[in-house]
């Protein structure tokens, strides 16, 4: 062993990220700014879950509920009609409402204390607190009324998913659509890297073969490879694994194929900016983890800083992970005008990229 | 007459930012011509190339290929176009490399006889990653001749193969010449020129001579090409 060669090493290693300006800064800058956007999106959270509360009970039980839900901080409510609560789960302004019945306080009295409560069910991170939220508050507003602790039995219902709908069925959804794009993307930035420096792209250029054709080329290969991928995640996922699915699974492959024209496209497009693999794979943290924070597949779009939001909207990334979540846990179909509008944004983004990855296609050659 | 050559460079300069790699080239090959293209490292051969097969553009003058005004993508399927490194998938065979150049270039026939112009008949199923730098330049060659183009360009053909090799390509070199192919050779080789049948020098982006080998060296005043050429291209320096 001898310090002097070791030394040799170490320094030749050191030469080489001196003029790397990129990989410095990525591995000095990209550390912080991954920290520091979890740490907002976890302690900036802005909102609990939004409650309405609906009080149809004719006795004063109800409205006592009610002021001690009001008081919690795990939940926000508002008052709202029983007959509007539906409309408010579908549309994303409520997680839940509560319903206390005309009868509320009669049954109450004869110790059977029953408020309906409606999830909207299909984020379980919310569902937690409004049982809880609403567990304490009747404790304590029974042991206001009568002295003495009550057991209470709310009647729940969900929206979408169901009791046995757990954080595996929220997430799969996501993910399923997202582990192949982030696939195809590594597997394309890489491929077409290597066109590049192992020199058969300048060769390609140099045939009658047109830019469209190339790009064309490519999206289908990667395409049908991809799509078969899709078919392994998608039985693994439901055969083995459970996760629930009350979609029409070819309108998840719809949509899985779209993510993979944008993800092949972006590989195309973001392989101009790298000159060697090593820099194809900074990619990864600058443009993937940002996106994976924020696309709501940990974190529900809603529960983020109100700023964060604004970034999370133009996410391509968010609408297809919203599509897959609406086709796959609400069972949505194509009548859905939240899923039309999360097609059209993963078509037009893909779209874009082929445009994009297209028109650098000559440039990259000079 | 530009039509009368298959290639008819007019007064091209071309600049990568503050460096002028060409400066008012002009030069005219025939059809069936063997061009060797000459000059020390940077020169602007590999430039020169490039503009021949449309993959850049000049600033100044114009490129004529075949009858077309370049860059053209209809003469492409006219050209074979062989870089100076062997450009090749390294993942997939000999055979399929061959293949699939003639492919993109719109030929379907051609693969074997391609691959028995550069001897490969017996690894045409072996991966290239696995082949010799010398294999490698061969299968090089045969993906570029494989659609039998009119217009041959080989940039550095014989870099990495062995002389025996060396003396083949040259044989196979003049048959095709001899057939109508037209073919460019870049070389920084000297023993090379003379298989040319006319040469042009290149230094600093500068035409300094063309001719026929012994023109060359009649203007160099030395029997030697090489040091006809240190001479051309010390006096155009001086």
């Amino acid at each position: 062993m001898s310090g002097h060669r070791v030394a040799a090493i170490t320094r030749r290693l050191l030469q080489g990220f001196r003029r790397d300006h990129r990989t410095v800064a990525l591995l000095f800058v990209a550390p912080i700014v991954i920290l520091a956007l979890l740490g907002y999106l976890i302690r900036g959270s802005s909102s609990a879950p939004a409650v309405g509360i609906a009080n149809e009970d004719s006795g004063p039980l109800g409205a006592t509920v009610a002021e001690q839900l009001m008081k919690s901080d795990q939940i926000s409510t508002i008052e709202i009609s029983a007959s509007d609560g539906e409309a408010k789960l579908k549309d994303h302004s409520l997680a839940a409402y509560i319903v206390f019945p005309p009868d509320f306080s009669q049954n109450a009295a004869a110790g059977n204390i029953a408020p309906d409560v409606h999830l909207e069910g299909s984020q379980p991170g919310e569902d937690a607190p409004v049982i809880q939220a609403l567990q304490k508050a009747m404790a304590a507003a029974a042991s206001q009324a009568t002295g003495r602790t009550v057991n209470v039995e709310p009647h729940v219902t969900y929206l979408y998913g169901g009791s046995n709908y757990d954080t595996l069925d929220y997430f799969g959804a996501a993910f399923v659509g997202l582990i192949v794009f982030f696939l195809v993307f590594v597997i394309t930035i890489v491929s077409f890297l290597n066109e590049r420096s192992q020199g058969t792209l300048e060769r390609l250029m140099a045939s009658p073969l047109r830019r469209g054709e190339i790009v064309l080329g490519y999206m289908v290969g990667f395409t049908v490879l991809a799509l078969i991928q899709a078919v392994e995640v998608l039985v693994f996922a439901l055969a083995v694994l459970r996760i629930q699915n009350h979609g029409n699974v070819l309108l998840i492959f719809g949509m899985e194929a779209l993510m993979v024209i944008a993800a092949v496209n972006l590989g195309i497009f973001l392989s101009m900016f790298a000159r060697s693999e090593f820099q194809a794979v900074q990619f990864i943290p600058l443009v993937i983890v940002p996106q994976f924070l924020l696309s709501g597949i940990l974190f529900p779009v809603s529960s983020e800083p109100q700023a964060l939001q604004y970034v999370s909207n133009v996410l391509p990334l968010t609408y297809a992970v919203n599509g897959m979540r609406d086709i796959m846990v609400k069972g949505a179909d194509l009548t859905w005008s939240s899923l039309q509008l999360d097609l059209a944004v993963v078509a037009a983004f893909a779209i874009l990229l082929i445009v994009a990855g297209t028109a650098t296609l000559r440039r990259r050659l000079a | 007459m530009s039509d009368a050559y298959a290639v008819n460079v007019d007064g091209v300069s071309k600049s990568f930012g503050a460096f002028k790699a060409l400066n008012g080239i002009n030069l005219r090959v025939r059809q069936g011509e063997i061009y060797g293209l000459l000059g020390p490292n940077g020169a602007g051969k590999t430039t020169l190339i490039r503009l021949l097969c449309g993959l850049l553009e000049a600033h100044a003058g114009t490129v004529t290929v075949l009858g077309h005004r370049m860059p053209n993508v209809a003469v492409l399927r006219q050209i074979g176009y062989m870089t100076q490194q062997a450009a090749l998938y390294p993942s997939i065979s000999v055979e399929e490399n061959v293949r699939f150049f003639a492919a993109i270039n719109g030929a379907d026939e051609g693969v074997q006889e391609a691959l028995e112009l550069v001897q490969l008949c017996d690894r045409r199923s072996s991966v290239v990653s696995t082949l010799s730098g010398g294999m490698r330049q061969r299968c090089s060659l045969a993906c570029a001749l494989v659609h039998k183009p009119e217009l041959l360009l080989l940039d550095e053909p014989t870099v990495g193969v062995d002389p025996q090799l060396r003396v083949q390509f040259w044989e196979s070199f003049r048959r095709m010449a001899a057939n109508g192919t037209t073919l460019i050779v870049s070389s920084h080789v000297m023993d090379e020129a003379d298989r040319c049948q006319r040469l042009g020098l290149i230094q600093y982006g500068r035409l300094l001579a063309e001719g026929s080998p012994a023109d060359i060296r009649a203007q160099g005043g030395s029997q030697n090409l090489e040091e006809a050429f240190l001479a051309l291209a010390g006096r155009r320096e001086s």
